[in-house]
């Protein structure tokens, strides 16, 4: 019998989702459902916030910033 | 702390879709609507035609209506009437003291409404964009009808078609350039549409500049009288089409008695649409159902169109509507018989007849005269069919 | 799809059948929604449903679009029927068919033609007036409030040089926190990234956002929400430059005008006055915004004082070296530009300054999108950009869209948004556990046609909506069939 599953569905590259994967194996307490390709999965509703809380702080210490000069 | 997350950078935007401009053209021909007394009183048009009005203003609020009537010796505004543009202005200046203006002149306006509302309506439960549209059409149309006498009608039992298209275009011109004044960025689309379409061949353009995001303008034909009756106009008809058709104006046409020969070549020549109304006391259900969808619209639904369109033309000597004639090889004029000396009556060209009359070889034949049904194709490019090789 | 996913639209969906059925009562609601809520093609059908006697059968109304429109067509009939205006029925061999509903139906018809009693467009006031109001007059009340409630906002007071303050009354202010568009810090007037987003929107989907707060909070005190909405609606309806009676309103309408006209949406010389004005901002609430653009946004926008005049409204030039510079001594909309400009040099009456990868970071980071940066600079662009842009266009090659920005900066924008968008979410639900191939695809293909698919796999056998009600009843309607 199909059912249906309340949730988020993230759309990412594959990195980003790698990232998630990561997380969830903590304590299992992100994702709903795992799509399977590299850029899709469903995640609770409830930890959108958090994720992306999360998320951003992670990607602005790890991605690269080029340089930006404010003169002139 | 949104910032890793795109969702809400995509949101739908509601993108404000550009208003369109009709423009109706009434033909009132008193010979034509006489005999339609019966299935359908000019009245009763009438009142159906402002609710179809009312409609389409409804759809969008910065949409526009035009009507002109065309009558047996002139073509006339209905609606926007110049005088009423002016009071317009004076009113936004100084909105008070034509107020109460407004609302004593209502009173004339209603008889011909009654047909449908069965009773007056009241006037201040009415849209007033609504009323004021309603209120002028009524008023200029008895103020033309009451300004026709007997001789006006005894002299032509046409209708100006071609005045009152002429008059539709020019409007559309203008209120055209006036929008994309106003707003400032989309002047370019509407510049850039109707440049481009120069050097592109018909056919192919009609599909680029539908996106276009100007204001959407098209013309609807409510026709009676027949064509043949008007034949004297078919070069000024032909031209208002050919005008419509290179700044991609569909001509509407819905036909409720009559032979409309050039106004079929209109609808089919500018991708407009055509109906002859079998049952034309049901022409608001027709209007809503047909003719309401803008061009927009008209993309996504099958559009009733008619298939064997009536090419025949009219001749430039006789305005004869003839299907077979002479062309001219130089300007391409339209005989219905060789004229004069061979000169040709436009751009006086010395044609060579040879032996046209004598017993003509079938070969000399073939070069002189030359059949005018074209194929749709070429139709849709000129009115008359190109290649008439020289004298 | 026109303004199918605006504010509006999803207050409306969320309201119960009964209040429907209330709200379209009144001809002018029926219009108002029916103009601003609906798109083409959902106008086209209730106009051509509108004066049937029977119901249009199913069929028929399938064949008259087009095949490879059918999407269009199927949201179109969605939103129909999420606003309750279109309703399917059965006709007497089991054709199932489309109606209008009959509230809307008759409604619309009374709007069209003018028919009936109830006096649903205004009672134009026919007294003769010692002091007319002029329709400049009201545009300049109309500009000195609502960017009196925007700089509240934006907290221009700080820079000084206001120029006849407005007081803001105490409900306009509670109503700005109760949208969560400012907070309220230590006695200081913080805004919210919410509140961001909305200062830089255009001026008609603000005025939308702060009438949706409004119904809301209406509702919360114990006005009925139907009475305020429908006279909202009746306030779109009414003409610029008219004055209108009072004396036919009800006290929670009155005491709406009187909260409206601290917006100034309405202007009335006192809230005991028997005769009040709609605004621009009113009388534009159901056109699309393109059209309120030229006199109030641009006077809004416009350096104040200049008023509401005709002249261009844009004040604002960009080079393509990203420079910009904007000819103006607003508080407002210098503070607006800060958002995502650094500054460099003010002047008396113009400003410099530079866009930057790092002043648009920050703007993203308060929650400001890159499209919305771009429709403010081409909204308030300097007619020399216009006029130079179309110089250019004449020469260029057709098809290619003109922008009045330098194309170079409006994609620089996008990028540095783009840098920092990883991850889109989409809220909604799964559906998944299909035993056969078979079984996954129809309601698939239901949730594609009817416009809430996101994403599907057909390996997995699983699919994402962003609504599952119509899909749920579809599989229910399935599962009731016998097995083929």
């Amino acid at each position: 019998m199909p059912r249906a599953v309340r949730g988020v569905l993230i759309e990412c590259d594959p990195s980003v989702k790698a990232i998630i994967l990561k997380y969830d194996e903590e304590r299992h307490d992100y994702i709903v459902e795992d799509l399977d390709d590299d850029r899709h999965l469903v995640i609770k509703e409830s930890q959108l916030q958090n994720l992306k809380i999360r998320l951003g702080k992670e990607l602005d210490e790890k991605v690269m910033q080029p340089e930006e000069s404010e003169s002139e | 702390m949104n910032a890793v997350d795109a969702t809400e950078h995509y949101e739908a935007r509601a993108d404000d879709p550009s208003p369109s401009l009709l423009t109706i053209i009434l033909d009132t021909n008193p010979h034509a609507w006489a005999t339609l007394e019966d299935s359908l009183p000019l009245a009763t048009a009438v009142a159906n035609l402002l609710v179809f009005i009312d409609a389409h203003l409804a759809c969008n609020y910065a949409n526009e209506v035009a009507v002109v009537a065309s009558h047996t010796h002139k073509a006339a505004w209905l609606y926007p009437s110049h005088e009423q543009q002016q009071q317009q202005e004076q009113q936004q200046q100084q909105p008070h003291q034509n107020a109460p203006k407004h609302i004593r002149t209502d009173g004339d306006g209603d008889v011909a409404m009654k047909g449908e509302t069965q009773g007056k309506a009241q006037p201040v439960n009415k849209y007033r964009p609504f009323r004021l549209v309603e209120e002028q059409v009524t008023r200029n149309l008895r103020h033309l009808l009451e300004s026709t006498d007997l001789a006006d009608v005894k002299a032509s039992s046409s209708t100006m078609m071609a005045g009152a298209l002429t008059l539709a275009l020019s409007h559309i011109n203008r209120r055209g350039i006036a929008w994309a004044d106003a707003h400032g960025g989309d002047l370019d689309t509407a510049q850039e549409g109707a440049s481009s379409t120069r050097l592109k061949d018909s056919a192919t353009s009609t599909s680029t500049s539908s996106t276009g995001e100007g204001l959407q303008s098209r013309i609807l034909v409510l026709s009676v009288s027949s064509s043949t009756d008007s034949a004297h106009q078919y070069i000024p008809i032909m031209n208002a089409i050919f005008a419509c058709q290179r700044l991609h104006i569909p001509i509407d046409i819905c036909k409720l008695r009559g032979d409309a020969v050039f106004l079929q070549q209109a609808a089919d020549a500018t991708r407009g649409i055509y109906m002859a109304l079998a049952h034309p006391s049901g022409l608001l259900q027709y209007l809503l159902m047909a003719f309401l969808p803008d061009q927009r619209s008209r993309r996504h639904l099958v559009l009733p169109t008619r298939v064997d369109v009536d090419f025949r033309a009219a001749c430039f000597c006789h305005r004869r509507v003839v299907d077979i004639g002479f062309v001219c090889s130089i300007c391409l004029s339209i005989f219905c018989e060789p004229p004069e000396n061979g000169d040709c009556l436009t751009c006086g060209t010395r044609l060579d007849l040879a032996d046209y009359g004598t017993k003509p070889a079938v070969l000399a034949r073939k070069k002189k005269k030359k059949k005018l049904r074209p194929n749709g194709a070429a139709a849709a490019d000129t009115p008359t069919p190109v290649g008439t090789p020289g004298p | 799809m026109a303004a199918t996913s605006s504010r509006p639209f999803e207050y409306l969906e969320g309201l119960p059948g009964t209040v429907f059925y209330k709200l379209y009562q009144q001809p002018s609601t029926a219009l108002a929604i029916f103009r601003r809520m609906l798109p083409d093609l959902a106008k086209c059908f209730v106009m051509a449903l509108l004066y049937l006697k029977d119901p249009l059968p199913a069929a028929d109304l399938e064949i008259w679009v087009k095949p490879e429109s059918k999407k269009e067509r199927d949201n179109a009939l969605s939103i129909l029927g999420r606003l309750h205006i279109l309703s399917n029925t059965t006709m007497a061999d089991n054709v199932r068919a489309y109606m209008v509903t009959n509230p809307f139906a008759s409604s619309l018809r009374q709007a069209l033609t003018g028919a009936g009693e109830t006096q649903s467009f205004g009672e134009i006031s026919q007294a003769d007036e010692d002091r007319p109001v002029s329709v400049a007059a009201l545009d300049e009340y109309a500009r000195r409030q609502w960017e009196s409630v925007l700089g509240y906002m934006v907290g221009t007071s700080g820079l000084g040089e206001q120029q006849n303050p407005v007081n803001l009354s105490k409900g306009v202010k509670q109503l700005l926190q109760a949208g969560h568009l400012v907070e309220i810090r230590d006695r200081r007037v913080e805004i919210t990234q919410d509140g961001f987003a909305f200062v830089l929107q255009d001026v008609n989907r603000q005025v939308w956002h702060i009438v949706i707060l409004y119904v809301e909070s209406a509702e919360a005190i114990g006005m009925d929400s139907v009475e305020v909405l429908s006279f909202l609606f009746l306030l779109s309806s009414l003409e610029l430059g008219q004055s209108y009676e009072k004396r036919n309103l009800t006290s929670n309408q009155l005491r709406t005008l009187t909260d409206l006209a601290d917006f100034g949406i309405v202007y009335q010389e006192s809230p005991d006055a028997t005769r009040f004005y709609p605004t621009r901002l009113a009388t534009t609430l159901t056109s699309d915004s393109s059209a309120l653009n030229n006199p109030i946004s641009g006077a809004i926008a416009g350096p104040p004082g200049t008023g509401a005049g005709k002249e261009g409204s844009g004040f604002i030039i960009i080079e393509t070296n990203y420079r910009l510079y904007a000819y103006t001594s607003s508080p407002l909309q210098i503070s607006l530009i800060a958002l995502f400009t650094t500054l460099k040099y003010r002047f008396p009456n113009l400003i410099t300054g530079k866009i930057t990868r790092q002043s648009v970071r920050r703007a993203i980071e308060m929650g400001i999108t890159a499209d919305q940066i771009i429709s403010y600079l081409s909204n308030h662009a300097h007619p020399q950009m216009r006029k130079h842009n179309i110089l250019r266009s004449t020469s260029n090659k057709a098809g290619m869209p003109p922008t009045i920005l330098p194309p170079t900066v409006v994609d620089q924008i996008r990028l540095w948004q783009l840098e920092r968008d990883r991850v889109k979410a989409t809220p909604g639900f799964l559906f998944k556990d299909f035993v056969s191939l078979a079984e996954y695809e129809a309601p698939c293909r239901y949730a594609e046609e009817i416009g809430v698919l996101v994403w599907k796999s057909d390996r997995k056998r699983m699919f994402f909506v962003t609504r599952h009600e119509q899909v749920a009843a579809f599989l229910r309607s399935r599962a009731n069939r016998p097995m083929q």
